[in-house]
């Protein structure tokens, strides 16, 4: 398995941090957002973005691009950072997050926004998305790959066994698929709402080859993100066991920050949460 | 007697046609592609054909995520299995995500009829032309279904098309321009008009010709597309002939008749009847006897037209 160098970890460590800000200023824009899943699936999209995937801001329809689908579009905050961070578009846009008519509305709209690949907002869509993209690329003999990012709690909807089937049934092993396992969601712990775990064992039941990392492990993601297929001919899952709103402490781990409406005060404590991970990088 | 074609074989043959010009057609299947006349493109085109099983909530995300591709996925099943079944996929992944993908419903309405009401299609019209971008064709025979489903590839966007089970008549001259968006004048007449959809279009060609034999001299008007409407054609019908009839095999809610009633209502109001199922779930039975049963028969549709014109 390939690693990351030292130093190539430090560069991501502070990219993550930064795509945290981006968050914090969206959520500063717009007085709210979905914080707590949009935190816990940064260091993802920061290895997928900043390490991994084959996208070029400058060619956004680009037919050999890798693509990514974020099934779960309420952690759109966290897509958004990392696109302005990539040059997609001016990172100004940011502060329009909650006004009229804002191009980044509270789920992600691809005739918005140049770098997105799908809408999605309702949970349970993503996943059959990307396995019609992995088709067509297969079809086109083109080595691209498509990468998703699942909730926990996003697995109760029915639709996404569906496509897990389906994925498996087709031997789509260009795709990888990420369940944010946060153990939050909306309401509570997810595991008290709707249990689908193991989620190992379901998965692989379903035809997918498994590997279970943390996710909010830099080095973790980049070593098994890097290593697909993880079984020729089978799709990969990556059940990412992930801290929800992590890098802010006072939020950390806790349902009550699926969804932030921020106070002043609460926003420079998150503030300083960030500049201390910022510093304390070496 | 007039010439009877299958709608799913004829639906089939002019896919494979359509596939032969554009290689980037693909058919998707949910254990319904026998079902829909698409064996023959599956024998053709087997690279090109992808089998699901029956799971048509996610096959509307792989039309969707195929079509970003570049790849034209018509996904033909039984009517309210590909629209009512996956209704938010349908609003969400094709229409909203404007993708080039065309859904088939067939043995739509009323047409499996011995089914019952799981399997019959009455809402289809109603609930996806709600979708913002989708155009929605209901061809009301043989050469209408051949024609719009080349239209439909040509055309980049969503679509959606109904067609029915049973054999139904050739009505339409072969050689007639099929535009999406515009219905077709069948017959001329000024003292009301009949704007009939689907496979009730030839019901209403036989009450026509009725109501031509009583002195009545009706206009007909053939609507295969109900969105876009053809509105100019409709207002100028309301004009000139002062009463408008609507016939469809689906329900009065949000079918043809409603939205023309829409148009009207703000643009011309005009008395109007519309003949079609009323908030019920129809019974079972063999089709032609449940037609007769709800009053949608051609002389039946005779006996209202004439009714309406004498209110």
């Amino acid at each position: 398995m390939k690693k990351l160098a030292k130093e190539e970890e430090i560069k991501l460590r502070k990219i993550a941090v930064q795509l945290r800000k981006n968050v914090l200023r969206m959520i500063k824009a717009g007085g709210s957002g979905h914080i707590g899943g949009a935190l816990s699936c940064t260091d993802i999209m920061t290895v997928l973005y900043f390490k991994i995937m084959r996208v070029d801001p400058q060619r956004p329809d680009w037919p050999e691009r890798d693509r990514f689908v974020l099934s779960a579009g309420h952690k759109c905050l966290a897509l958004y950072g990392t696109l302005a961070e990539k040059g997609f578009f001016d990172s100004s846009l940011l502060d329009t997050y909650g006004a009229l008519c804002t191009k980044l509305g509270g789920h992600p709209d691809m005739h918005k926004l140049p770098g997105i690949e799908s809408n999605t907002g309702a949970l349970g869509h993503g996943l059959s998305i990307a396995g019609g993209m992995a088709m067509g690329l297969k079809m086109d003999g083109l080595d691209s790959k498509v990468y998703v990012i699942l909730g926990d709690g996003e697995l109760a909807e029915g639709s996404n066994w569906e496509a897990a089937a389906a994925a498996s049934h087709h031997q789509l092993d260009n795709m990888v698929a990420f369940v944010d396992r946060n153990k939050f969601q909306h309401g509570g712990r997810t595991v008290d709402y709707m249990s689908y775990e193991p989620l190992d064992k379901r998965w692989e039941a379903f035809g997918w080859s498994v590997r279970v990392i943390d996710g909010n492990d830099l080095q973790q993601i980049f070593e098994n993100a890097t290593d697909i297929p993880f079984e020729k001919g089978k799709p990969s899952m990556i059940i990412a066991d992930t801290i929800k709103s992590k890098g802010l402490p006072f939020a950390e781990d806790k349902a009550s920050f699926h969804y932030w409406k921020v106070t002043d005060e609460e926003m420079k404590v998150a503030e300083h949460a960030l500049q201390q991970i910022e510093e304390g990088i070496k | 007697m007039e010439e009877l074609k299958d709608p799913r074989k004829t639906f089939g043959e002019a896919l494979v046609a359509a596939a032969q010009k554009n290689n980037r057609i693909v058919a998707l299947s949910a254990d319904s592609s026998g079902g829909s006349g698409m064996t023959p493109f599956r024998e053709q085109f087997p690279e090109r054909h992808f089998e699901f099983g029956i799971m048509e909530q996610g096959i509307m995300g792989f039309a969707s995520g195929l079509a970003t591709t570049g790849k034209i996925p018509f996904f033909a099943a039984i009517a309210p299995f590909v629209t009512a079944r996956p209704f938010e996929m349908f609003r969400n992944d094709l229409g909203y995500m404007r993708q080039n993908v065309k859904v088939v419903g067939r043995c739509a309405g009323l047409t499996y009829s011995d089914l019952g009401a799981t399997h019959q299609s009455l809402d289809d019209i109603a609930i996806i032309r709600t979708i913002p971008g989708v155009t929605v064709i209901n061809p009301g025979d043989p050469v209408d279904i051949v024609k719009a489903v080349h239209a439909a590839a040509e055309h980049i966007g969503p679509v959606y098309i109904k067609i029915g089970s049973p054999k139904m008549p050739v009505l339409m001259d072969e050689n007639y321009s099929f535009q999406i968006g515009k219905g077709e004048v069948m017959e001329e007449g000024s003292d009301i008009t009949i704007i009939a959809t689907g496979t009730l279009l030839s019901k209403a060609v036989v009450a026509t010709k009725a109501l031509q034999q009583k002195g009545i001299q009706p206009r007909l008007i053939n609507m295969h597309t109900i969105k876009p409407l053809d509105k100019e054609l409709v207002l100028k019908a309301a004009e000139e002939t002062g009463k408008i009839v609507t016939v469809e095999e689906g329900y009065l809610a949000g079918g043809l008749g409603s939205c023309i009633a829409e148009l009207l209502a703000t643009e011309n109001p005009t008395p109007m009847k519309m003949i079609g199922v009323d908030d019920q779930y129809a019974d079972a039975g063999p089709y032609e006897e449940l037609l007769a049963h709800l009053g949608l028969q051609g002389e039946q549709i005779a006996d209202t037209v004439e009714q309406f014109l004498e209110s």
